[in-house]
């Protein structure tokens, strides 16, 4: 395990440092309450021998009933009062660590969520977390219950009664150390293997459900069904792992901590014949050893809440310390961009960029100046690295060194993040939308944007009408990811999202694939206008959406290989223009068939 | 879900005994395990009361009578080795019940949840696809992982531990009857108290459980929902008030979990309060009667040693009882999910086999509604031959997608038939039915896995050479040879770097893998380039010989080599025929081409002149 101090458990420690005075008087409650116990008992003998020796009276009799009931309604109230502490604390910071979970997922940059499951997140946020709730709630209680009876256990034995008797009951309690040693440390490995395959499990589950889709056009439910039964099964063997481990440990320390009596019932024995100790004494020790037994058996529970919540400490400091790659430089200066709106001029400078070390550049040595306003369409074939190119605008990515990528003449490592983003709309390829009404998926900023913004949005992306014939209207809910839309609907909910927000940049990721050629022209239309002072960039395929771009770039696996107006690239004869015959044909087929 | 007052509450109740058996019906393959488990822990229980009992024989038969001189002190120091020696033999007899009972317990209760999620997993993959549409991904994760591990606690502590303290209870009870019928009477008088208590806090309890499960479903929703849509949260500056969001949502579990922290906070110490009041009422009582003489005073002192141990299976019992409360809050759940109307599927009289599937399709009077009265197909109707090609044609939200949903089975038609080779699709397995239909969706979905896993999907009797075969008619190939890892590269959920172009060729190559006679594709080539999709148009060519194939697109040159096209407009068909014909009809069809090809023919005109 690494030594340096780690995300969850600094977070951890400075929690248990925040909320101290809420476990120190939870545990000090404990101890009162544990007092308190101890006196109820007593209390009972010294009536049961007034009665014996008839020395008790009606009246004290009475009092002395009514201390014990009264004993144990102050028990209740502290015992509340300590619970809430205690377990309210372990309440508490199941929350907050959520909480910061959760933000630092939103920290998390693209790449990270390329490799990480959702369905693993999931239940670390369940699952994991709750096991370090039960650790720092009931563990803790149960600690320091089983703390200050043995404390207290011991310390009458050897006081009161004989501090050699004590030591020679106390022979097999390094056995019980080690024993508690090793089996913590196997307890904690397996917890973290079951804690894994819960997540795997969960992430199965999760995405089964997100492709049900596909799994049935497909018939892979019976498939799904047996990869599931593998990995439930593999999740059992896991879980069985730990229980004969915990089966065995948890007799073992009974086991163990039985010796004492043992050892005490036959030296004390013999004590008690030798003379050394009256007998008296023997059976008081043999009733305190039995006070001690019981928490010592608590130890074995107790090992299992911590070892288990320390092995999900690790798995969500495992999460934790994954450092997001985007972010703003500690040392880039946030005042002269206040409100800062764009000009909207975008510059790569030989810019190479991949997604993982050593593997093949997605874009390759790119050079190009979109200037302020200026329409710019970029074609090329699947994969050719078009949406990777405005991913790095939306520094969804870093560029791979600085000096590659420039905005208004600004490095775009040097502009801060939030103020870059709120510049940009953008619309991707996957119109992903969220559960919640149409209004909310279209003012989707953190500015707040007014009704009739939304509905000017809309308006131009041509899903005004569509929407109020819903019956909600822009009030109607979605399901997840928009399901009661249709894909050429979320498609236009998605550009009105990015035109809400009034960008200096807009992006479009082939953003009108979805919707009719009618419609598209329409909307094409309605943006011509909006676009006028604001930088656009269109990923396309049909020249009938690009032609009238002010520039068009053509890329070719990873290169710019074209670049200029529509009519400078037919004319050029390259790619863009074989592309364009390709298209012209097919529509003149068309057409020449209509003509006929 | 809610509480509807007076009358539901018996129905309730019967539906809780109902729940209750039907959860028990999981527990009954492993009776044997129960049996034996509770078993040893009567043994184990006989053992920890035989402890004290070579306690007092070392002491009143050794030590004490070698303090009397009834025996010889080397007589005493034997005896006590030999109750030593039994006592160990005792305690290593214990050690082995007790791992034997713990792994019993253990093991069946993991092998219950074990099958509970089995079922629930197959019941989720036969549901209708109407369900997903309703029920967020997060819920239902939730509902199969954690409902179900919330219901281990109820099999391995509740069901051995009941007959555990039953027996317990009724030992304790005869002893104490048989001691002091009145002290008893008084001692079990608070007994009602406890039992009303806990009644009362039923409701509360079994609220603040379901709470506390749908909100943690919700959370888990969000967190579902949201992760997949980072990238968007991220371009739109959204961090912020999705935190805030998130925050709203864990501050209810929160304050959920508060409330259940609260409320066994007063439940459970209250149970020690209910002891010791009728501890002090039997020391008062009881001590009155011995200043008395009504009463003798080893009765007393055993009444109370009797009272603290009677108290032990109580404390369980309640225990037990929000344990319980717990599992039917899950329970619900987990059943409400495994019994919701799985997919229709015909019954035995009707169900026909299909020999060779053909691939002739016919709609006869179809109505179709997502939601009651609220028509999205109406009255439609149309054939299609085997081997024919159809494309669908009319705006978006015309009803095209629903007609393919409907021909894959994903929906029922209200009215009407469907006909498959003229058998009702009703009548076909939907398994039977959608085998032979390959289908490239809109929306390509990626399972975390290599790119090979995602032609073949979870079929292991699909070659890697039959894939690579597919992957290359569908030109998916070229891409695939680039990948670092070519057709072992890993792929996520969230398609990593894959871009939608690329996603669609695979999706492209997963639906020719599995040869099909029926090819659907619902906006395939959208987002693909002109030169790819020519490429694909050519291997379509060759791929729709001998199939049928039906269309969703938008840009109508993509069409025109089919047979046939049918246009929809508002749920209805409005012009069907082929591309001449349409034309020549100067209709829906006509307009929409007009629209579309205006500026085409313009330019072509220039160019002409």
């Amino acid at each position: 395990m690494a030594k340096q101090k780690r995300n969850g458990q600094s977070m951890l420690f400075s929690f248990l440092k925040d909320n101290r005075w809420k476990y120190i008087t939870g545990i000090l409650l404990l101890f009162i309450i544990n007092i308190l116990q101890l006196i109820v008992p007593r209390l009972t003998g010294t009536i049961i021998d007034g009665i014996k020796e008839g020395a008790i009276g009606e009246q004290a009799l009475l009092k002395y009933s009514a201390i014990i009931f009264i004993i144990s309604i102050l028990v209740f109230i502290l015992n509340y009062l300590s619970r809430i502490q205690i377990t309210g604390s372990s309440n508490l910071y199941e929350f907050l660590l959520r909480n910061k979970m959760f933000s630092h997922l939103l920290d998390m940059s693209m790449d990270f969520y390329n490799k990480r499951a959702i369905g693993d997140i999931m239940a670390l946020s369940t699952n994991d977390i709750g096991a370090i709730r039960m650790a720092m709630g009931r563990g803790i209680m149960l600690t320091a219950n089983t703390v200050f009876l043995i404390t207290a256990s011991i310390y009458i034995m050897s006081t009161k009664i004989n501090p050699r008797l004590t030591l020679i009951a106390f022979i097999p309690m390094p056995a019980l150390v080690y024993v508690m040693m090793r089996f913590g440390r196997s307890i904690h490995k397996r917890s973290k293997k079951v804690q894994e395959s819960f997540g795997h499990l969960t992430r199965k589950t999760q995405e089964n459900i997100s492709g049900i889709r596909v799994i049935k056009a497909f018939v892979q439910e019976d498939n799904e069904i047996r990869n599931f039964q593998e990995l439930n099964e593999e999740d059992y063997e896991k879980s069985m792992a730990l229980v004969r481990i915990r089966g065995i440990f948890f007799p073992l320390i009974g086991f163990i901590s039985s010796l004492s009596y043992l050892v005490v019932l036959v030296y004390g024995g013999n004590l008690v014949v030798d003379g050394a100790i009256t007998l008296g004494d023997f059976v008081a020790f043999n009733s305190y050893l039995g006070m001690i037994i019981r928490p010592v058996r608590f130890i074995g529970m107790l090992i299992n809440f911590m070892q288990r919540g320390k092995a999900s400490v690790d798995r969500i400091d495992e999460l934790l310390d994954e450092k997001p790659t985007i972010y703003d430089d500690p040392s880039i200066l946030k005042e002269g961009f206040e409100s800062e709106r764009f000009e909207g001029k975008i510059e790569f400078r030989d810019l190479t960029f991949r997604y993982a070390e050593g593997e093949e550049p997605v874009l390759k040595g790119i050079d190009l100046i979109i200037e302020p306003g200026e329409t710019v369409a970029i074609v090329g074939k699947v994969g050719s690295g078009k949406t990777t190119l405005v991913n790095l605008i939306l520094r969804l990515y870093n560029p791979e060194n600085r000096g590659a990528l420039f905005i208004d003449d600004i490095d775009i490592m040097d502009i801060p993040l939030e103020i870059l983003r709120q510049n940009i709309g953008y619309v991707p390829q996957d119109n992903f939308l969220f559960s919640t009404t149409i209004r909310d998926n279209i003012a989707f900023s953190p500015i707040p944007i007014e009704d009739r913004t939304v509905k000017e949005a809309a308006s131009i992306s041509q899903v005004y009408s569509e929407i109020l014939e819903l019956p909600e209207g822009f009030h109607t809910t979605l399901g997840e990811r928009g399901v009661n839309l249709s894909g050429g609907q979320k498609q236009r909910v998605s550009i009105a999202r990015a035109l809400a927000k009034d960008p200096s940049i807009l992006i479009l990721d082939d953003s009108l694939s979805a919707v009719d050629t009618d419609t598209e022209e329409r909307i094409l239309e309605g943006l011509g206008q909006f676009m006028k002072g604001r930088t656009t960039i269109i990923i396309a395929h049909r020249i009938s959406t690009i032609k009238d771009a002010d520039t068009i770039v053509v890329l070719d696996r990873g290169r710019i290989v074209e670049h200029g107006t529509h009519e400078e690239l037919v004319a050029m004869g390259g790619t863009y223009s074989e592309m364009y015959e390709r298209q012209l044909l097919e529509d003149k087929i068309a057409v020449g068939e209509y003509g006929k | 879900m809610a509480d509807n007052g007076q009358d539901t509450k018996s129905a309730r109740r019967q539906g809780d005994r109902k729940l209750i058996m039907r959860l028990a019906s999981y527990a009954k393959p492993y009776w044997k395990y129960f049996l034996i488990a509770l078993l040893f822990t009567i043994i184990l229980s006989g053992f920890n009361l035989a402890r004290p009992y070579l306690i007092k024989t070392a002491i009143d038969d050794n030590i004490v009578a070698a303090d009397k001189g009834i025996i010889e002190a080397n007589e005493a120091r034997q005896g006590i080795k030999i109750l030593g020696i039994i006592f160990l033999v005792l305690v290593i007899g214990e050690f082995m019940l007790g791992y034997v009972q713990t792994y019993l317990l253990q093991s069946t209760g993991k092998k219950i949840i074990m099958t509970l999620r089995n079922e629930a997993f197959s019941c989720v993959q036969r549901l209708p696809v109407a369900y997903f549409d309703k029920n967020p991904v997060g819920r239902i994760v939730t509902t199969v992982m954690n409902d179900t591990e919330a219901l281990n606690e109820m099999y391995t502590e509740i069901l051995v531990g009941f007959f555990e303290n039953v027996f317990i209870m009724i030992g304790i009870l005869v002893i104490m009857f048989k001691m002091n019928v009145r002290l008893t009477i008084i001692s079990l008088a608070m007994l009602p108290i406890i039992a009303f208590v806990t009644i009362l806090f039923r409701k509360k309890s079994r609220e603040i459980f379901g709470e506390i499960r749908s909100r943690l479903g919700r959370l888990n929703a969000f967190l579902s929902e949201n992760l997949s849509g980072m990238k968007v949260i991220q371009s739109f500056n959204m961090q912020e008030e999705k935190y805030n969001e998130f925050e709203e949502i864990n501050t209810k579990y929160y304050s959920a979990r508060q409330r259940q922290i609260k409320l066994f906070g007063i439940l459970r110490p209250l149970m020690d309060v209910v002891r010791s009041l009728i501890l002090s009422i039997l020391l008062w009582y009881g001590g009155l009667n011995i200043i008395s003489g009504k009463l003798e005073f080893g009765t007393l002192f055993a009444f109370i040693n009797y009272i603290n141990q009677f108290f032990t299976p109580i404390m369980h019992f309640t225990e037990g009882y929000n344990i319980l409360q717990s599992a039917i809050v899950s329970g619900n759940r987990l059943f409400a999910l495994m019994d919701y109307e799985p997919e229709p599927e015909p019954s035995d009289d009707e169900r026909e086999e299909l020999e060779e599937v053909r691939g002739g399709i016919e709609f006869k009077n179809v109505w179709f509604a997502y939601e009651e009265d609220k028509w999205v197909l109406k009255d439609v109707s149309f054939k299609i031959s085997p081997g024919e090609s159809v494309a669908f044609v009319g705006a978006t939200g015309a009803g095209k997608t629903s007609i393919i949903n409907l021909i894959c089975g994903f929906y029922e038609n209200q009215k009407g038939e469907i006909l498959l080779d003229g058998v009702n699709i009703k009548h076909i397995e939907k398994a039977t039915l959608r085998k032979n239909i390959g289908m490239v969706l809109q929306d390509v979905f990626l399972f975390s896995g290599d790119i090979e896993t995602n032609i073949r999907l979870f079929d292991k009797t699909i070659t890697t050479e039959e894939i690579i075969k597919a992957a290359k008619y569908a030109n998916a190939d070229c891409f695939i040879d680039q990948l670092p890892g070519g057709y072992k590269n890993p792929v996520t959920e969230k398609g990593s770097t894959l871009s939608m172009g690329q996603r669609q060729l695979l999706s492209f190559a997963r639906a020719l893998v599995i040869d099909p006679k029926i090819l659907v594709m619902d906006e395939a080539t959208s987002n693909i380039d002109t030169e790819t999709e020519g490429l694909i148009q050519e291997a379509l060519i060759k791929l729709m010989e001998g199939r049928t194939t039906i269309a969703i697109a938008h840009r109508l040159s993509t069409i025109q080599n089919v047979d046939k096209i049918i246009v929809i407009h508002d749920g209805k068909i409005e012009e069907m025929g082929s591309h001449d014909e349409l034309l020549g009809k100067k209709g829906l069809y006509y307009n929409l081409y007009m629209l579309q090809y205006k500026n085409i023919e313009e330019t072509l005109q220039k160019n002409l002149a």
